[in-house]
């Protein structure tokens, strides 16, 4: 009988449960919330996730010295009294706000109050500021309207903009481009990884001699970091001194080549095939071991009742293969799916787009651009995708995944 | 009946002999580039089996210039700490799932085996605000998020490696008056230790072969591990093959190594699991 897990059982789980928190769970919530904001962290209105309106006291702050520098220095160059009086309360007016953000720092939550006397600020000294501009000739005339817009820049409006951004997304061509290649991608290699390995490990199950060099063989493409192996590709594929791009130009399977990684169906295929050579051991491997636990006995019964080999492999090893070859293809199209090491280092997504799937893309947009927000809800997409298909795959194996612990 | 059994296995032979040259075939190819010189490799002789005129210089500049060694070092600092830390986090993990009946048991593998799943570019965005706010950006923290990779695929083998010890065993201890303590270290670790030892390699490898976060977080190269370093070879402006047939030669020793050495545990840790890449 097992025992009831009591309250020192938990503190087994505890780490487990802390690490997947922080590192898996939360990122994922985080990442939905990232999708409801304009959020571009190289943007000084949208570096934060705003949900009402804030004030960057820090620009209003530089803003102000400045007005308040060039304003005084150019008070010579106004000639009308009036003007110049005017011009003098503009700038009183400007340290006197300034004054009351005195010693704060950073982005900060304001009343509305604050918010609509800043906007008069703003009003007031860009309404002077033109007229005096328009009227003589200031040594600061070029500047000074320039700098007034920060006055109006340092309230940061909220950037949340609820679902405008999935919106976007689905008419995004470089989204269905991307989700295109990316299930092209899968369902391709994958589709070649389990014939190949399939056969491949009804091979390895039949013959016994070398079968021990075939696994440490197999091993090694597998164990390898992707990055190295496209890296690696990239060598065996490149057009002046690749030796498989020469050796397909030889079979006339290309024209040049060159083709082979700078054009955009030859790109796919080459990244379809390093993945093939990559991950069809592994799949063979994983095949061998479910063939290895189907046994014999069942066979020789087939054969006692007559059975040809070709009615046994349907009626007996694809049946009992059936888990194996589920659970084997559910984790290979999951990876396929995500693939981004290989496509990163091989293509870079080109030549023109043509290998960028759905990671490649995200990643872009969130490091290359730092557009958080976007590249948020392209990865949701690929989230959405996922689970979609782990669910199908979770169904058609039943309860057989969990059941096994 | 004879010849035709004879020829199926002469054609299993072929394929089998042509699956392992395809294989070795790119090792191979890295292997006799990285003694050639640029001009070789450039030029008419792109295509030789056997270097002209064979040369280790490439070796030289990326030991000693390009600093692959520091990318070595990282990434077995890297990997061996996520293995360490991993191993002991996943180890209690499985043991009480295992061992104990409680509620949400099938909840918590259910979730395990969600965050497996899980598209690693989800968890990116936000754990780089995080380490930027936390300043660890450009550290060895980067072996934290790790945990998302490696650890619901230790506890998943090991749930499966613990299972297979038979519960009698630790009963019958404490029926002849073992301490819960000499229970664990007399019986369950010994039993354990095949499994533990089959998934820390796997979790060592897929610790080693980590990219996307590496790239993200640890932006100095200073910090970069063997596959980063590895993938900026190929931006540079004109891609030096030979340098990059060498770097690719001398990062693969460790993991063939290791491979030679641990095949069997690899291989059951790959099968018992239903493992990941």
């Amino acid at each position: 009988m097992k025992q009831k897990l009591g309250f020192n059982g938990w503190l087994y789980l505890l780490p487990t449960l802390i690490l997947i928190g922080i590192f898996s769970l939360w990122p994922v919530i985080q990442s939905v919330t990232y999708t409801l904001f304009d959020y571009k962290l190289n943007d000084q209105q949208k570096s934060g996730l705003y949900l009402n309106e804030r004030f960057n006291t820090d620009l209003f702050h530089e803003t102000a010295l400045y007005i308040d520098l060039f304003l005084s220095e150019d008070l010579a160059n106004i000639t009308n009294n009036e003007d110049k009086v005017r011009a003098e309360e503009t700038i009183e007016d400007v340290k006197s706000v300034s004054a009351e953000y005195k010693g704060v720092d950073g982005v900060i939550e304001i009343t509305s109050g604050q918010r609509n006397e800043i906007v008069r600020l703003y009003e007031d000294t860009k309404g002077i500021i033109s007229e005096l501009t328009a009227e003589y000739s200031l040594t600061h005339g070029d500047s000074l309207p320039l700098l007034v817009e920060d006055f109006n820049k340092s309230i940061i409006p909220s950037n949340f903009i609820g679902l405008a951004a999935y919106k976007e997304a689905i008419g995004d061509k470089r989204v269905h481009i991307a989700l295109w290649n990316t299930i092209l991608f899968t369902v391709v290699s994958v589709s070649i990884e389990l014939v190949l390995g399939l056969g491949l490990a009804l091979i390895l199950n039949k013959a016994i001699k070398g079968q021990g060099l075939v696994r440490t063989t197999s091993l090694i493409p597998w164990a390898i970091p992707t990055a190295v192996a496209a890296l690696m590709w990239s060598y065996l594929y490149d057009g002046s001194s690749g030796v498989v791009a020469h050796f397909f130009e030889n079979l006339g399977l290309i024209n040049q080549s060159q083709d082979l990684l700078l054009s955009q169906g030859g790109a796919m295929v080459s990244t379809i095939l390093a993945d093939v050579w990559k991950t069809t051991p592994y799949m063979a491997l994983l095949l061998l071991a479910g063939l290895q636990n189907i046994p014999g006995s069942l066979y020789e019964a087939a054969s006692i009742d007559g059975a040809s080999k070709f009615k046994s492999f349907f009626s007996v090893t694809l049946p009992l293969l059936k888990s194996s070859i589920l659970v084997a293809l559910l984790f290979r199209t999951l990876d396929a799916f995500r693939v981004f090491d290989l496509i990163f280092v091989l293509t870079g997504g080109g030549p023109g787009g043509a290998t960028e799937t759905m990671s490649i893309y995200a990643y872009k947009t969130m490091f290359g651009q730092t557009n958080f927000g976007y590249g948020s809800v392209v990865v949701m997409i690929m989230f959405v995708c996922v689970a979609i298909i782990a669910m199908i795959f979770v169904r058609l194996l039943g309860t057989n995944l969990l059941d096994r612990n | 009946m004879k010849t035709s059994k004879r020829k199926l296995l002469l054609l299993f032979s072929i394929v089998v002999i042509g699956y392992l040259f395809i294989m070795v075939f790119p090792f191979l190819w890295i292997f006799i580039t990285s003694f050639k010189t640029s001009g070789e490799i450039f030029g008419t002789g792109a295509f030789n089996i056997i270097p002209e005129d064979p040369t280790i210089k490439n070796y030289i500049t990326i030991l000693f210039e390009k600093g692959i060694l520091r990318a070595i070092f990282n990434s077995f600092v890297v990997a061996i700490s996520t293995t360490i830390y991993v191993i002991f986090v996943a180890s209690l993990c499985a043991y009480a799932i295992s061992r104990f009946q409680f509620r949400g048991k099938s909840i918590l593998l259910g979730l395990v085996l969600a965050v497996s799943m899980f598209p690693q570019m989800i968890i990116t965005g936000p754990v780089y605000n995080l380490f930027y706010d936390l300043g660890w950006l450009n550290s060895y923290f980067v072996i934290l998020p790790y945990s998302t990779i490696t650890l619901p695929m230790a506890v998943w083998i090991l749930v499966t490696h613990f299972n297979q010890i038979p519960l009698a065993l630790e009963e019958s201890a404490k029926i002849d008056g073992a301490t819960r303590v000499q229970t664990l270290t007399k019986i369950v670790f010994p039993l354990a230790a095949p499994g533990v030892f089959t998934t820390a390699i796997i979790t060592f490898i897929a610790a080693w072969n980590e990219f996307l976060l590496t790239i993200t977080l640890n932006t100095e190269s200073n910090y970069h591990t063997v596959p980063v370093a590895i993938s900026f070879l190929r931006d540079q402006f004109s891609i030096l093959w030979g340098e990059v047939a060498a770097a690719t030669t001398i990062v693969t020793i460790p993991t063939l190594i290791i491979v030679l050495i641990f095949q069997r545990q690899i291989v059951s840790g790959l099968t018992s699991g239903g493992v990941k890449e």
